[in-house]
């Protein structure tokens, strides 16, 4: 018995149910002076029906919850390593030297990705006819694509060149400000005093997230660790204080006048974006395909690896002729692109741009999807995105009793607490950073290896 | 002709009122093997920094000559820049790419040099794709050069300190440069090792014509591979000249004699 409760998986589901427990006690009824524990022994009544389908108590509940949370965990543990197996074995950027591996294998492997990649497409390109939902589909541009896109552009920035950047919404933020700036719902008058095609919102917005990216990205990112993440910080806050009280630019807290949907008119192609979020919802899509496919090779370029070796050991890098400021300045004008688009979207499809979409909460929750998912891996970080965003997107459609919106970040962070201590890498990590984690937790990191005899193994192990 | 590399001229490092290197004078020609010893503390390492850019002397100059015979002053110059010079350099603690492989650790040396090529590297053009052909050429050639074939998949944080070493010699060979500046490359290494890094050493230097720098503490070593040697002491150059001219100078066992190294010196004597 008393080996049981030694035993470190037993020791992390039960404070898993501690947290379930703490939970179900923060979401019971209040208190009140006549019945002052109401508020606990209400919290165990089965009054709750969390997601509407459970009318059994509130603990059992949450405690089921988090009993599913780390089976998918454990679930996901599984796929990733079968994957990550095989990824290995034929892996791109060990193909240069592995002669041991058949050809056909390594094909194989690849072949196999990209037909999966191929299946996540069509049922991509499928969904709006399976959901015909309005207000769904809305949620799923809103709330799942631009939000995603945001999660790959951060991944940028703080998985592929391990920058912390907490003011990401700036970025987000300038993105949609353009697009009401283009096309004249600001009350400065648009560029070159002509009310532009709506449609030209996206070339503006992305060019003038990215040069706010170099601009903020010279100065600030000589700094490094914490230092960076307090300034990327006031950055975040800057912009948001411009957008609330700048009245005779940005039109202040009110926000913009309404900014007209998107539409193309070159020559014969004319096309009008609607109150139907469908058009939206694949012009998203493509550019979210789009900005995937551009990050994914960075990644595996040389651009990417110089990212890498900035991120492990700057010195060592600058020391073979990387100059990192170059190429950190580089994540971010490439990170703010991305979210300079989903700005375009959002402003576009809602119609209206207020200040209060972008405070530190909107960073924060973009960089939640990044450590959930994996930093540093892009399929990690949509995967993640999805994830979480269809949570939040389905707490938000259909709340259980009881729920409010605060709540939700209640949810967010004990789902947080859980990956961390199973799986502090996220969901899916990409190698390399699950080996920097490997090697932190093991205390190998630079140095710590003096003789051969552990590590040997895994050489081997890794070469078989 | 002896063709000159290095000329250090009255370079003073100062941290506050801490002087760490004093007026020192140095000299090294191309296709040279020189080696800087001295005691602990004596500013070895931060002559190196200040060769490569990482500190930059208050006093002094640094001109560093390229293989086409272009002078660089170096002093005030990133380390970057040092880099594209024509300087490569290993770290007296390995400071590898610890969660890279073998391979891409050489890879991102290799690669180094050219330009951002961002938009390159998004669409993967065919130059891209050329330049990623040389680059694993590159590599593989290096890799075999240094004897870590074997180990090209292998992470970086797995392999031994002998391994270690090479691979570090290996990255600073892969930006293709005129010198070599090695900090302390046998420490941490056993005896056997120790014989097939002088080994590489001087295969570095025959073969691909990149003349060494470097410190070391293994007298040994230093006596059986270096040409010439410079003595340190407390931030000064206090003995200049062949290995069997320094095995006899009187101010170099003084000072070592009067230091905590005091077996060193025996060694030097014995060496």
């Amino acid at each position: 018995m008393k080996d049981l409760w030694q035993n470190p998986r037993v020791k992390r589901i039960g404070a898993i149910m501690l947290i379930a427990v703490l939970v179900t006690v923060m979401t019971g009824p209040e208190g009140n002076g006549a019945e002052p524990t109401a508020g606990f022994t209400g919290s165990f009544a089965a009054q709750a029906s969390f997601f509407g389908i459970f009318t059994v108590q509130r603990w059992i509940v949450f405690s089921l919850l988090t009993l599913i949370v780390v089976g998918a965990i454990a679930l996901a543990k599984f796929v990733h390593r079968s994957w990550n197996d095989r990824a290995h074995r034929g892996g791109s950027d060990a193909s240069a030297m592995s002669t041991r591996t058949p050809l056909r294998r390594r094909l194989d492997m690849k072949s196999s990705r990209y037909v999966f990649y191929v299946i996540v497409l069509v049922l991509a390109i499928f969904l709006p006819h399976v959901i015909t939902d309005n207000s769904w589909q809305t949620q799923i541009v809103q709330q799942i694509l631009v939000y995603i896109l945001l999660a790959i552009g951060l991944n940028v920035v703080t998985g592929f060149a391990g920058l912390l950047d907490l003011g990401f919404v700036a970025f987000y933020a300038i993105g949609a400000y353009t697009t009401a700036w283009v096309t004249g719902a600001l009350p400065t008058p648009p560029p070159f005093h002509m009310q532009f095609n709506t449609f030209f919102a996206i070339p503006f917005a992305i060019a003038l997230a990215m040069l706010c990216g170099v601009l903020i990205g010279l100065p600030t990112l000589r700094l490094r660790g914490d230092y960076l993440a307090i300034v990327t910080l006031g950055f975040g806050e800057i912009i948001y204080l411009f957008a609330n009280n700048l009245f005779g630019i940005t039109g202040g807290a009110t926000g913009t006048r309404e900014i007209p949907f998107l539409s193309i008119h070159l020559g014969s192609l004319k096309y009008l974006w609607g109150l139907n979020p469908v058009p939206y919802y694949y012009l998203t899509l493509g550019f979210v395909v789009l900005f995937l496919i551009i990050f994914s090779s960075l990644e595996h370029s040389r651009v990417g690896r110089a990212w890498v070796a900035i991120r492990e050991d700057e010195i060592a890098a600058e020391s073979l002729g990387i100059n990192p400021l170059k190429y950190k300045v580089m994540a971010f004008a490439i990170g703010a692109a991305s979210a300079g688009f989903a700005g375009v979207i959002t402003a576009s499809q809602t119609l209206f741009v207020t200040p209060p979409t972008f405070t530190l909460q909107f960073s924060i929750n973009i960089l939640v999807l990044v450590i959930f998912g994996g930093m540093g891996s892009i399929i990690g970080v949509v995967l993640g995105g999805l994830f979480i965003q269809i949570f939040v997107v389905y707490l938000e459609h259909s709340p259980p009793s009881g729920y409010n919106s605060q709540d939700l970040y209640m949810y967010l962070g004990a789902l947080l607490v859980v990956m961390m201590i199973f799986r502090p890498a996220g969901l899916f990590p990409s190698r390399r950073r699950r080996r920097e984690i490997d090697q932190i937790e093991a205390g190998t990191a630079p140095d710590a290896v003096l003789t051969d005899v552990g590590p040997h193994n895994r050489v081997q192990e890794e070469m078989s | 002709m002896i063709s000159p590399l290095f000329d250090v001229r009255d370079v003073t490092l100062r941290f506050g009122g801490v002087v760490s290197l004093n007026k020192v004078n140095l000299h090294q020609s191309r296709g040279e093997i020189l080696a800087i010893i001295g005691p602990n503390g004596a500013g070895k390492t931060s002559l190196f920094n200040s060769l490569t850019g990482v500190y930059a002397p208050q006093e002094g100059a640094i001109v560093f000559t390229n293989s086409r015979g272009k002078a660089i002053s170096i002093i005030g110059k990133k380390p970057f820049r040092v880099s594209a010079a024509g300087v490569a350099r290993t770290f007296q603690a390995s400071r590898m790419f610890n969660a890279m492989t073998t391979f891409e650790n050489v890879k991102i040396g290799a690669e180094s040099h050219r330009g951002l090529g961002v938009v390159g590297a998004m669409f993967k053009g065919p130059g891209t794709r050329r330049d990623e052909h040389r680059s694993d050429i590159r590599t593989k050639e290096l890799l075999e050069f240094v004897g870590l074939t074997q180990q090209a998949n292998a992470i970086a944080s797995t392999l031994n300190y002998g391994a270690r070493r090479r691979l570090e010699i290996a990255r600073g060979l892969a930006t293709a440069p005129d010198v070599l500046l090695l900090d302390e490359p046998a420490a941490g290494t056993n005896p056997t090792e120790k014989l097939e890094l002088v080994e590489l050493i001087r295969k570095v230097r025959d073969e691909m014509g990149v003349s060494i720098l470097l410190i070391e503490h293994d007298m040994k070593l230093v006596m059986s591979l270096a040409e010439r040697l410079y003595v340190l002491n407390f931030g000064s150059v206090i003995a200049e000249g062949t290995p069997a001219e320094i095995r006899s100078n009187p101010s170099v066992i003084e000072a070592y004699l009067g230091s905590v190294d005091t077996g060193v010196a025996q060694e030097a004597r014995d060496a």
